[in-house]
Formats: structure tokens, sequence, C-alpha cells
């Protein structure tokens, strides 16, 4: 009797796991049909594009040309020129904000008063649309806008127009602010919770050690925050190289195409204005690439730099 | 002595830097407000006047009546509105199921499932736009709301997300329901997703802005005026001859203020999901 209650009990129990696991299946098959429909088959299918001749309009199916597209693009000057286009803003952006938000954080981290203050106003610009902030600083940059009259004031040059969205140079600048303005305090406030997550026994100690302010963050601060910089670094860098709409407005309110002519920008461009599907996917391909292998780096690198706190 | 003064004019110093950081952050900002309520001609006078003398309000009412009448710029507001609100709904449901389903149920290939969905969020958005767009042709949900929503029901960071803070939440609860007779559903819906409140504040708050930012998808699939977003609007504005820039400024605080509403009430979260985004990588 007792032994059958038992076995009863067992049979209870696995087909309780077993129910358990069919639910389980049930809560993560409509996510799971979901990227399989709109991440899966759209990554392959593009990959197969890349390798074909495909107008956008026509009904033809795509004719396959192997690696033409690609041979095509790392010959095209057009391409090449994207290129330089998106590494010029992502490393100038990159570089500025990275160096920037961490200076800020380290700043902000060390006032007493007035912590939450800066960080708001640091990180108000970030609740603005890309739109919207590419549109307020196209009335800054006008001839007759602020940029001119603040640069002029500071530099005692009364009446010079800097040419802040025709000038080659100038025009890759303005892209970078307005894009350095918008990001600034979102990663300054991701640098102040890393910077704020060290043990204030440390400092403490290095304190007593007689360490300087500047050794304090030189020597403990900046190499424990080694993982944060890393992930700013490469968040940063992944968010530049797909910038947008910035550059779509500028040039639609009339600058100057060519310098600003990000790889985003081209990809769009050459699908839905040239109709040419094979080549702008062969560009978003290469896109992928150089995105991949960053985030490998990233990658690699936070596995041999994670800080524990004994 | 001699410390302390030195150290009293780094302070000044430092304290200089950042109040002048801040007011160059501000300026912008400043800007559009001042400039939404000038006449045009105010605003490119030199030097700026900052403080207007005519106050203009009736550009708001411009802003959203448009040029033609037509009050397009509401209608679109209103299309905003409803893609960002259902992308966020479906991406809460469908993150959360999804995250539950892997953090408290073992079954057979749990773990491929979530190294799976873990590898598409390497996927950017823009490296898949061409043939997302030929799905929505080839559906014929061009010009919808469908055609903005459906790429977007759920993301793979979000399901990371609900996974990792489910993965705490205490078991017995869970299985005192299923004694008491709870289905799964039930205690899904009931127990579960109610005691997700600050999770999924975030994960909320972080789908909405992108959605409300979102301006390349509604570029490819939406051609008619009544379906554009406000970032096309915004976009088509400023392509058109004649602007006024007092308006178009109108047009900006216009497009922000449910951005800064959300902050307002609800700033903590944002912190949060600007700290919880910065896991994503």
């Amino acid at each position: 009797m007792s032994e059958m209650i038992t076995l009863n009990k067992k049979q209870k129990h696995w087909s309780m796991e077993r129910k358990k696991a069919r639910w389980g299946w049930i809560f993560v098959t409509p996510t799971l049909l979901f990227f399989m429909l709109f991440s899966l088959y759209p990554i392959t299918n593009a990959f197969y594009m890349s390798l074909t001749k495909k107008d956008l309009l026509s009904l033809k199916p795509p004719e396959f040309i192997g690696l033409k597209n690609y041979t095509y693009l790392f010959q095209s000057a057009d391409f090449w020129n994207s290129m330089k286009a998106t590494a010029l803003f992502s490393l100038g952006t990159f570089s500025l904000l990275l160096v920037f938000s961490l200076l800020l954080a380290a700043l902000i981290i060390s006032r007493k008063r007035l912590q939450t203050l800066l960080q708001m106003i640091f990180y108000s610009p970030a609740l603005l649309s890309s739109i919207v902030a590419a549109l307020i600083w196209l009335l800054i940059f006008d001839p007759r806008g602020l940029a001119n009259q603040g640069l002029n004031f500071i530099c005692h040059t009364p009446g010079i127009d800097h040419k802040w969205l025709a000038a080659t140079n100038m025009l890759r600048l303005s892209t970078t602010i307005v894009y350095f303005w918008k990001y600034i305090g979102y990663f300054t406030i991701i640098f102040v919770a890393g910077i704020g997550s060290i043990p204030r026994s440390l400092h403490e100690s290095a304190e007593i050690d007689g360490a300087s302010r500047w050794q304090d963050f030189w020597h403990i601060t900046f190499p424990l925050i080694k993982p944060t910089t890393l992930l700013v670094s490469v968040m940063a860098m992944i968010q530049c190289l797909k910038t947008f709409s910035t550059q779509y407005l500028f040039t639609g309110a009339g600058s100057p195409t060519k310098p600003i002519n990000v790889i985003t920008l081209n990809i769009y461009k050459t699908a839905l204005r040239d109709h040419r599907i094979g080549r702008a996917s062969a560009m978003s391909m290469i896109l992928f690439l150089i995105m991949l292998v960053l985030t490998w780096i990233q990658f690699k690198a936070s596995k041999s730099e994670n800080v524990t706190y004994m | 002595m001699n410390t302390s003064k030195a150290s009293w004019g780094w302070e000044l110093l430092i304290w200089i830097f950042l109040f002048i950081f801040a007011t160059i952050v501000l300026i912008p900002l400043v800007f559009m407000f001042t400039s939404s309520i000038m006449p045009a001609i105010e605003i490119m006078k030199l030097p700026y006047p900052w403080i207007t003398s005519t106050f203009q309000w009736q550009n708001y009412w411009f802003g959203l009546r448009g040029a033609d009448g037509s009050f397009l710029f509401l209608r679109n507001i209103l299309n905003s509105f409803i893609v960002a609100s259902s992308v966020t709904l479906t991406t809460i449901l469908l993150s959360s199921l999804a995250g539950y389903g892997l953090a408290k149920f073992y079954f057979k290939g749990r773990n491929i499932v979530f190294i799976a969905l873990m590898a598409t969020m390497m996927i950017p958005f823009e490296v898949i736009m061409i043939p997302l767009y030929m799905v929505t042709m080839k559906m014929r949900i061009q010009d919808t709301y469908l055609g903005l929503i459906l790429p977007f029901l759920t993301t793979a960071f979000g399901v990371f997300m609900m996974r990792q803070f489910l993965l705490t939440f205490p078991e017995e609860i869970l299985d005192a329901a299923r004694i008491d007779g709870g289905g799964e559903i039930y205690i899904f819906s009931r127990i579960v997703l109610p005691n997700c409140g600050p999770v999924v504040t975030t994960l909320g708050i972080l789908t909405f802005r992108s959605q409300w930012d979102s301006l390349l998808w509604p570029l490819m699939v939406i051609q008619s005026e009544e379906m554009k977003t406000i970032p096309q609007y915004i976009t088509k504005y400023m392509a058109e001859t004649h602007t006024d820039e007092g308006i178009m400024m109108a047009i900006a605080v216009i497009a922000s203020i449910p951005m800064f509403i959300l902050f307002l009430t609800m700033s903590k979260y944002f912190i949060s999901s600007n700290l919880y985004s910065s896991v994503k990588g």
C-alpha cells in the first residue's frame, strides 16, 4: 500500500515536471517564432541578397552574381567616401564622448553638493529625439545663428561666417557636435555609476597613505573602472557607426552630402533611391562585420578585465 | 596650510569648468524654448535676443495646424503614440513571457534557445532593414500601423532583462500557487507580472523612447502623409520651402513634451533604463 503511494507520488512528480517543461515551451514559443521571422530570416536573406543583383521595384527574381557587389564596392569611390565619413565621424565623436564623459563623471563624483542636478543637466539633451536635436542645431549652425555669434565672440572676429553647414570639415564637426551634445550625459551617468561602485575604503586607504587626489584617480579609480570604460567605448563606437538622423536632416536641409554620407545614409539611398537592393545589402553586411569585430574585441577584453572587490 | 589653499583653488576651477560645461549643454535647449515663441525675424537677429519682445504664442497653434490648416501634425503625433505604445506593450508582454519561461521552467533545449536569442542581440536593425522592408512589401503592410509595429514586437534585450530579473523570483510562491490549483497563465498574469513593476517600467521606457526616436524605418515603409510619424513630419517640414523658424522650434518643443513629462514623473526609471542599456553593449 505504502509502496503504491510513493510510486504514485513519483509519477505525479514526473508528470508535473513534464507539464512544466511543456509550459516553458509555450511561454518561449511566440518570441522564438518572432525572432525566426524577423531576425534569423532577414539576416540570412541579407547575406543572400548581397550576392545577387536585384532591383527594388522589378518583379524579376534576384540574379545570383557571386561576390560582384563586394568587388564593385571595394572599387567604388563613393563607398570608400562613405567609409571615410563614417570612420571620421565615429572616431571623432567616440573619443570626445569617452574623454569628456569620464572627466565629467570624475568631477561630478568629487562634488559634495549638486551631484544630481549636474547629472540631470548633462542628461537633459538625451531626452530629445535625434531629429529634434539635429533640428535645433541646424538653426544654431545657420550663418546668422548662435554658433557663429559664439565663436566670433570668443575669437574676436566679428562678422565671419564659419560655414558650419557648408565647408567639408566644418560640416563633419557640426554632425559630431550634435551627437556629442545628445549623448554626453548618457555616458556620463554610466561612468558615475561605475565610479560610484568602487568601495570607499579603497579611496580612504589611499588617502591615509598620502595619495593626492590626482594619484587617487590615476592609480585607483581609473584602473578599477576599466570594464566600464571598455563597455562605454564599444557602445559609443557602435552607436556612432549607426548614425543616420542628423546626417539625413542636414543633407535634406541643403548641406553637401559627400562629407557626411555615412554608411547608413548610403545604404538607405542605394536601396530606396537607386533601388539597388543587392549592393545595399552588401554594404550592410560589411557594416555588420565591422560591428561584430568590435563586439568580439569587447567580449575578449572584458573577460580579462573583470574586476572583483574582495 | 599650503595644500588646503591649493585644493581650494582646484575646487573653484572645477566648479567653473562644470558651470561652463553645463551652460554650453543647456544653451541649445534654452534656444529651443525661447525661439519657439519668437517671430522668425527676431530669431535671425544679430545678436540673438534670448528674450522676445513680442511673445508669439501663436507659433504653437500654427505648428499644430500646419501651413495648409490640415492639422496633419496632430495626426502624426497620434501615429507616433499608437506605434510607440503598441510596441512597448508587445515588448513587455512577449519579453516577460519568454523571460519567465527561460528563468523558471526546465525544458530540453532551454540553453540553446537562450543562447540563440542572445545571439540575435548582435544583429543591428540597420543590417536587416532591407530584407525586413521586402517582407513588409510581400505582406502588403506598407503604409500601415502593422508595418511600423511588426518588426519590433519584442527585443532580445528585453527577454534578457526579464529573465535576469525573474531568476531571483522566489520559487516557493510559484509552487504554493500551483498547489492551490492556479493555472500557469493565472500564475503568470496575477502573480509574476504584478511583481515585475520596476523592471517592466524600465523596459517600457527604454522601448517607448527608441520608438519615439525612430526615423529610418518609418521613412522606408510609410509614404502617405497621414501615416507618417513625428520624426518624419519634422524632416518633411524642414524640406519645405517657406519654413518659419519660430514655428519650427514650436514643433520641436511639442515633439519633446511627452519625453519631458515622462522624465519628470519617472526620472528614476530613466536612469535605470540608461544603466540597463549599458549592459547590452
